[in-house]
């Protein structure tokens, strides 16, 4: 093969074409890839937060119907407006255990303002008039309609509705409130979903002694010295993997954050967190969601190979195709024309081009047969001059 | 005696040891040196530059040094 050949040089930027093409290709899918590994990222982290809130709405409803029931009990009304505590326990206690094994795990009834102290907590009856002073209080005070939110109480993080409580007057003799541990809402999460989920609190908002204390009742390890500016409060996995973050919990956006993926043998994952607002607006917590997206990533990357292969078979093929069209419609008659000029100056007079197409090399084969003639005529015209002398 | 002459039975000489394509290497040479071999003979006028070109056609296409 001759470097300066046309032919060569086509090859060559065949080759450089290919190459250039295939790399381009390559680019744009892995940024396509990126690009689609993180929406699948942020869908799912997405996902998760909607799947919270709906499990908070289903919830609240789930209280405000219990709620319901309970204001139309004139027993535990009466009881209640009389602030006879033994009779108001008597009447609700029996209930509690139904409410507990449906997730209401928190159950108070609270004086009127000014005071606003609680009357009766039915989870733990020993200990009342104690103030909490809490952004739902002071909330239902002003409006003295249902308020629901989650509320950071110092030991832990529920989900609460609290609603006035009327005599037969109309008056307000009280507030009553329910509620329900968010910690258990990442269970039921995993139980419908699969993935992973860790709830964290943030240190500002709970109290040391009360998380000590409340973690000597559930017989749970103090955690509080794990990290330096949050506790978990719950987590559906056994190891604290999922719960790596030094960020600022108050930083992380309302839609979540996809904080890293990652490989574990044949599986692929994404770990993500999204914020936990209280009734306030204020961030009181986070959320940590742990998705096994292999099925769709390792589909993304099969297609991305399959792609590619078909791709870089399309050009080769495409190649191929030029350099024999060229091969046969200019290179190899060009060779013809180059060979048959040679044998004519041999001395082959009688090789002569035969002209296989009116295209471009075709008139350049006929412009050749008809110089080969004449030539061939001078040639034999001279011999006869040569003879003659 | 013509040295074109003699240049010319040199590359006989060798297309006939070498079993070369007479015709092609005869035209191969005679396009390179410019000149038809056809007509050279022993009465051919040498020509300084004439006798140069074909031995340098004869060591490109029958790579011998004459």
């Amino acid at each position: 093969m001759k470097w300066n050949s046309i032919q060569t040089k086509v090859l060559a930027a065949l080759v450089a074409c290919l190459v250039l093409g295939v790399g381009g290709i390559l680019a744009l899918m892995q940024y396509s890839f990126a690009r689609n590994s993180q929406a699948l990222a942020l869908d799912s982290v997405s996902g998760s937060q909607k799947l919270f809130a709906i499990l908070e709405n289903r919830e609240i409803s789930k209280m405000i119907a219990v709620s319901d029931g309970l204001i139309m009990n004139v027993q535990i009304r009466d009881a209640f407006a009389a602030k006879d505590r033994p009779r108001l326990l008597a009447l609700a206690a029996p209930l509690y255990p139904q409410l507990k094994s449906e997730g209401i795990t928190n159950w108070m009834f609270h004086t009127p303002e000014p005071d606003m102290a609680v009357f009766l907590r039915l989870h733990n009856p020993a200990k009342f008039g104690d103030h909490l002073n809490r952004i739902m209080d002071t909330e239902i005070v002003r409006t003295h309609a249902i308020v629901t939110g989650n509320e950071l109480a110092k030991a832990g993080f529920a989900e609460r509705i609290i609603r006035p409580v009327y005599d037969s007057q109309g008056k307000v003799t009280g507030y009553v409130e329910f509620g329900e541990e968010l910690g258990q809402f990442i269970h039921a999460m995993k139980g419908q979903t699969g993935d992973d989920y860790g709830l964290l609190l943030s240190k500002k908002f709970v109290d040391r002694q009360f998380w000590a204390d409340s973690s000597a009742t559930l017989k749970r390890r103090d955690n509080w010295n794990d990290n330096p500016s949050f506790v978990v409060a719950d987590k559906t996995t056994a190891g604290d993997d999922i719960l790596r973050f030094n960020g600022d919990l108050a930083a992380v956006p309302d839609e979540g954050t996809v904080l890293e993926r990652y490989r574990n043998g044949n599986s692929v994952f994404i770990r993500g967190i999204f914020p936990i607002h209280d009734v306030a607006g204020r961030t009181v917590g986070a959320m940590f969601v742990v998705r096994d997206i292999s099925a769709v990533y390792l589909e993304m990357r099969r297609t991305q190979i399959v792609l590619v292969l078909v791709i870089v078979v399309s050009l080769l093929l495409g190649m191929t195709l030029v350099l024999i069209l060229l091969h046969r419609l200019v290179f190899k008659r060009l060779h013809r024309i180059i060979r048959v000029a040679t044998r004519v100056v041999g001395g082959d007079f009688e090789s002569a081009i035969s002209v296989t197409s009116d295209d471009e090399v075709g008139q350049l084969e006929q412009l050749f047969e008809q110089f080969r003639q004449v030539f061939v005529d001078i040639l034999a015209q001279f011999t006869v001059l040569q003879e003659k002398q | 005696m013509s040295q074109l002459n003699d240049l010319k039975i040199r590359i006989e000489e060798k297309i006939a040891a070498d079993g070369l394509d007479p015709v092609a290497t005869r035209g191969k040479i005679g396009l390179k040196s410019g000149r038809l071999l056809s007509f050279i003979n022993a009465t051919t006028p040498d020509d300084p530059a004439a006798i140069a070109k074909m031995k340098i056609a004869i060591k490109e296409v029958l790579n011998i040094n004459v």
